[in-house]
């Protein structure tokens, strides 16, 4: 693939356990893990509780380490950075991540417009006017409005305040746009406004997106390719599509099986969870 | 069909900044025996408190009318100590954090065994093997093991299997849900919305289950009540509600959820869910409704039973909207 936004090379991330006392051991969160994000494309990475998906966004922007491997945003390892302020803030500008809980991701002291023109000042130099034009565009194109800006977090409902905070990740203008589980918590009629606008700034913006979730709905609905994640390890991966139109994995078949719909009928899963754990993974 | 617990024209208000604040607006849900009733609603929607008000577990300082009767006897009548024998015996209640509701330095074991141990004034041996079966019945492996461990060295998973278990103990006619799969895995969910389907053709056992899942709910229970702003939108039979909503609040739901199986533009509803106290009089769901006329901020609290269910719009004949559910006989009211 020419030029990824995102290329994970042979990653793995080891966890040291404690278990009771002294005794210690090793969990791999993450293991011989691969995969490219082309520009502008949509990336869905699916998995249950304790797939390693929320430690794999951690590790791309930065706020883990890998143990083995690498992961390039734009082609550039945050690891060969200089100490150099700018130099560090370039790097950020690359990957923005919008987290589950709208809730706790933002100051509760500070305004929303305030808490978006912060980031605007630590990046670009910008006059007070431009600074204050450009809050409102953002606001503008994530559906809020002035009234929004000057409210504080707890002003807003759980939606307007996700919205704040694709506002906020959108600010920098980034390459890739990290959305760990970002409409999970949303109220249904909330969630649907979210991937709506979520598809409209694919259109207008050259953003790419990196959506984790456990909700295959959802995954299709952003999603142009993705991987299915199961403790740490792919055992899918290929166009959004393929893979739940014609799923070739026991654990991918298994989680399309348990999406609740009219005329499904609940079933115990324990043979089933076994039988795709001995399979090999792909 | 005998209807174990009868929630009427319930009415609840409570202070919010020393003012009086509705929060559940004429109400009324019937579960009868071996029935799984499912109540649906986005936040703010009154139905966690609906659960809460049959087990009366209402703030002191609400004001209620209406009446809630289980097997015929009234619950906001009840003496504190029948009060204290329909919570303990009559219904098990299942909570959406595990976490928040197994006391934290208690094993398993002492949590599970407490209720069969003071009520049921069992020996501890006996209770114990009884709790280890129960366990394993709702798929926890290593029963006796668990049985020593803290609420801390489970998972969230195991935790619920283990609150369920504990609602089953007492083998309580009525289990009330309140989103009891929502934080866990798909796989999970499917097992214990199968230990409770189980436990529930078994014995007999009546359901109430809260969601803010309309697909889950449209596959799990028998009857669906859609609720927004504390008001019943619609209720029907849950296999009729995909094809044919009785209300565009349900329709608009249905409408909003993207599917697993194909991509398409999703219809989003304007604004976001209301609470009963913010709602305008009449169809509180009128502002977001693109259906909406002027009558609608006349009409009734209470939905208006009809064939095949009830519903709160005022146009669901002519958005025909009730015209294909005149097949079934009318089973509530």
């Amino acid at each position: 693939m020419a030029d990824p936004v995102l290329s994970v090379v042979n990653l793995r991330k080891v966890f040291t356990i404690r278990e009771g006392g002294r005794r210690r051991a090793d969990l791999a969160a993450i293991d011989e893990l691969t995969f490219d994000v082309e520009r502008g494309g949509a990336f869905g990475v699916v998995g249950e509780s304790g797939s390693g998906k929320t430690t794999l966004a951690r590790i791309i922007v930065g706020l883990e380490t890998p143990t083995v491997g690498q992961v390039l945003v734009c082609g550039g390892d945050r690891r060969q950075l200089g100490r150099r302020a700018s130099e560090r803030k370039a790097w950020a500008r690359r990957a923005q991540m919008v987290f589950q809980d709208p809730y706790s991701s933002f100051d509760p002291r500070q305004r929303v417009a305030d808490s978006i023109e912060e980031v605007l000042k630590l990046h670009f130099s910008l006059s007070p006017s431009e600074q204050s034009k450009r809050v409102a565009e953002l606001l503008d194109q994530v559906g809020l409005d002035q009234r929004h800006g000057r409210a504080l977090p707890r002003g807003l409902s759980g939606g307007e305040r996700q919205r704040a905070a694709i506002a906020r990740a959108l600010a920098i203008k980034p390459d890739l746009l990290i959305l760990d589980e970002a409409v999970a918590s949303l109220d249904v009629s909330i969630q649907s406004q979210i991937l709506n606008l979520l598809s409209d700034l694919r259109q207008e913006t050259t953003v790419s997106y990196l959506f984790l979730s456990h909700d295959l709905a959802v995954i299709r609905q952003v999603t142009d390719n993705a991987i299915v994640m199961r403790e740490g390890r792919i055992v899918e991966q290929g166009a959004t599509d393929g893979i739940l139109d014609r799923p070739q994995h026991p654990y991918t078949k298994l989680l399309l099986s348990c999406v609740p719909a009219p005329r499904w009928k609940p079933r115990r899963t324990r043979s089933e969870r076994e039988a795709a754990a001995v399979e090999r993974n792909t | 069909m005998t209807a174990l617990l009868d929630i009427e024209n319930l009415r609840v208000e409570l202070p919010v900044e020393g003012k009086l604040t509705t929060v559940i607006r004429n109400v009324s849900i019937s579960v009868a025996e071996r029935e799984a009733v499912a109540v649906v609603g986005e936040s703010g929607s009154g139905k966690s408190m609906t659960a809460r008000s049959a087990l009366r577990l209402l703030p002191r300082d609400a004001a209620v009318s209406g009446d809630v009767r289980f097997l015929g006897e009234s619950v906001f009548e009840m003496d504190s100590r029948s009060l204290r024998a329909y919570r303990a015996e009559c219904v098990g209640m299942i909570f959406q954090d595990p976490r928040a509701h197994i006391n934290p330095v208690r094993t398993i074991g002492d949590f599970l065994t407490e209720s069969l141990i003071s009520t049921r004034s069992m020996k501890p041996r006996e209770a114990r093997s009884r709790v280890t079966k129960l366990l394993d019945d709702v798929g926890v492996s290593r029963a006796e093991h668990r049985l020593r461990q803290f609420p801390y060295e489970l998972s969230g998973g195991l935790l619920q299997r283990v609150m369920i278990a504990s609602a089953l103990a007492m083998e309580p006619k009525l289990i009330l849900a309140d989103e009891p799969t929502t934080a866990l895995d798909v796989t999970t969910q499917s097992d214990v919305m199968s230990i409770l389907d189980e436990a529930r053709q078994e014995r007999g056992m009546g359901l109430l289950f809260i969601t803010h899942d309309l697909e889950l709910a449209a596959a799990v229970s028998d009857r669906t009540v859609v609720m927004y702003a504390g008001t019943i939108m619609e209720d029907q039979q849950s296999s009729r509600l995909h094809d044919t909503p009785m209300h565009p609040y349900s329709a608009a739901l249905i409408a909003s959820r993207p599917s697993p199986h194909q991509r398409q533009r999703l219809t989003a509803v304007a604004g976001r869910p209301q609470s009963a106290s913010e709602a305008p009089s009449g169809c509180p769901f009128g502002p977001r409704c693109s259906f909406r006329r002027d009558e609608c901020s006349e009409a009734p609290a209470a939905p208006r039973v009809l064939p095949g269910g009830r519903t709160g719009c005022i146009r669901a004949e002519d958005l025909g909207l009730v015209a294909a559910n005149q097949l079934e006989p009318i089973r509530h009211g």
